[in-house]
């Protein structure tokens, strides 16, 4: 303590340390907050066990409502009606309808202007060999099998029915009687 | 932090463990972030038509095709539409509904198109007993013009009548009376 009081009568470069931070406000109150005395304490717990009670919570409610039956790919530029007295999905091959092309999985089969250009419902071959093609893929893959030939028609809302018509009557020529239009579910009170 | 005191002192391994909390929630966070990105909040479903189209040759004698009675409904017209019960091409009744659309948010619906239809199919409808294996048939004539939303509206009109189906006995479960086809005109 001698050595300190000797010290003082100088300039020191290095202070003692000790609060430092808003210390030089000239208020009482920040002085009094800087110093730790105020009423509330400031460092809080994080409730974690009612948060984890939470969450597990809202990863049971979602694996409850978990579904992949009607998980299938929609091409982004479809738009689908709704309608209420549908069925489930199931597993088929998917021809999507768009305003501009036809797609079987993806892939383009057809041209929409085309179908339009000829004013009247027909047969499209591009679609027509693919359709078959897969056909025949699924009678190799399982032979001995009868062909359930089912298809699914992915159509835009705003599509003329003379399109659907030609592509309906496509499947139905390329061994797919079995056709069924994708809608979304409108609730029956609706 | 959570912990499990069990209480004992003497052993050489400590007793008291702290379950891992932080990574716990991390692991928990991670689970409800996939769970959100692969759901799938929008349901899809299916509209079934039949193509009317001849199967393959069979070895054995077809079937006589009975001449049974059939719905046609016409969207031909701007303002009603047309439902005609066919036998072959014998025309048996005939009657006209107002084209009157009612929009729910973005889609068409003809509620007054589908009580017809199964007041029609209630009166004329050649299948309805639970052990039937057949269907009454519908073909739709529509125009080429006609946007697909609306020909989606009728075909959810004309799926409206619903019936039992329990082929082999037993309890039965609700189907569609009709089954639906597109005519070629």
């Amino acid at each position: 303590m001698s050595g300190n009081k000797a010290l003082s009568r100088f300039h020191q470069p290095i202070q003692v340390a000790g609060k430092r931070l808003m210390m030089h406000v000239p208020l009482e109150f920040v002085a009094k907050k800087a110093a730790g005395g105020g009423g509330r304490a400031m460092n809080q717990e994080i409730p974690l066990i009612p948060f984890i009670d939470f969450l597990l919570c809202i990863v049971l409610f979602l694996l409850a409502s978990f579904s992949a039956s009607g998980e299938l790919p929609i091409d982004k530029n479809v738009k689908l009606p709704n309608a209420s007295n549908a069925v489930p999905m199931m597993e088929a091959p998917v021809v999507a309808v768009t305003g501009t092309q036809v797609l079987v999985d993806g892939i383009p089969a057809g041209s929409v202007r085309a179908i339009l250009d000829s004013n009247r419902p027909g047969k499209i071959d591009e679609l027509d060999a693919v359709l078959k093609a897969k056909r025949e893929l699924w009678k190799q893959l399982k032979p001995g099998q009868e062909f359930p030939g089912n298809v699914i028609l992915q159509v835009d809302r705003r599509v003329q029915a003379l399109v659907v018509k030609s592509v309906f009557m496509t499947a139905a020529y390329a061994g797919y009687p079995a056709v069924s239009f994708m809608v979304g579910k409108m609730g029956k009170g609706e | 932090m959570a912990g499990i005191d069990v209480g004992g002192h003497g052993g050489k391994r400590a007793a008291n463990h702290e379950i891992p909390l932080i990574p716990f929630i991390d692991f928990l966070l991670c689970l409800v972030m996939f769970l959100l990105v692969t759901a799938v909040w929008s349901q899809m479903a299916r509209i079934e038509a039949d193509a009317k189209v001849p199967g393959p040759p069979k070895e054995t004698e077809q079937d006589k095709i009975e001449k049974e009675k059939e719905l046609h409904v016409e969207m031909k017209g701007e303002r009603k539409f047309q439902l005609i019960w066919r036998e072959g091409s014998t025309v048996v009744i005939q009657s006209d509904v107002n084209r009157k659309e009612v929009m729910v948010g973005d889609d068409v619906t003809y509620p007054d198109l589908a009580k017809k239809i199964e007041d029609e199919w209630k009166a004329n409808g050649s299948h309805r007993a639970g052990s039937d294996k057949k269907f009454d048939r519908a073909v739709l004539h529509t125009d080429n013009s006609t946007e697909f939303k609306h020909v989606i509206a009728v075909l959810d009109a004309i799926y409206t009548p619903q019936r039992d189906f329990a082929p082999a006995g037993g309890a039965g479960e609700k189907v569609p009376a009709f089954s639906v086809t597109f005519a070629a005109d």
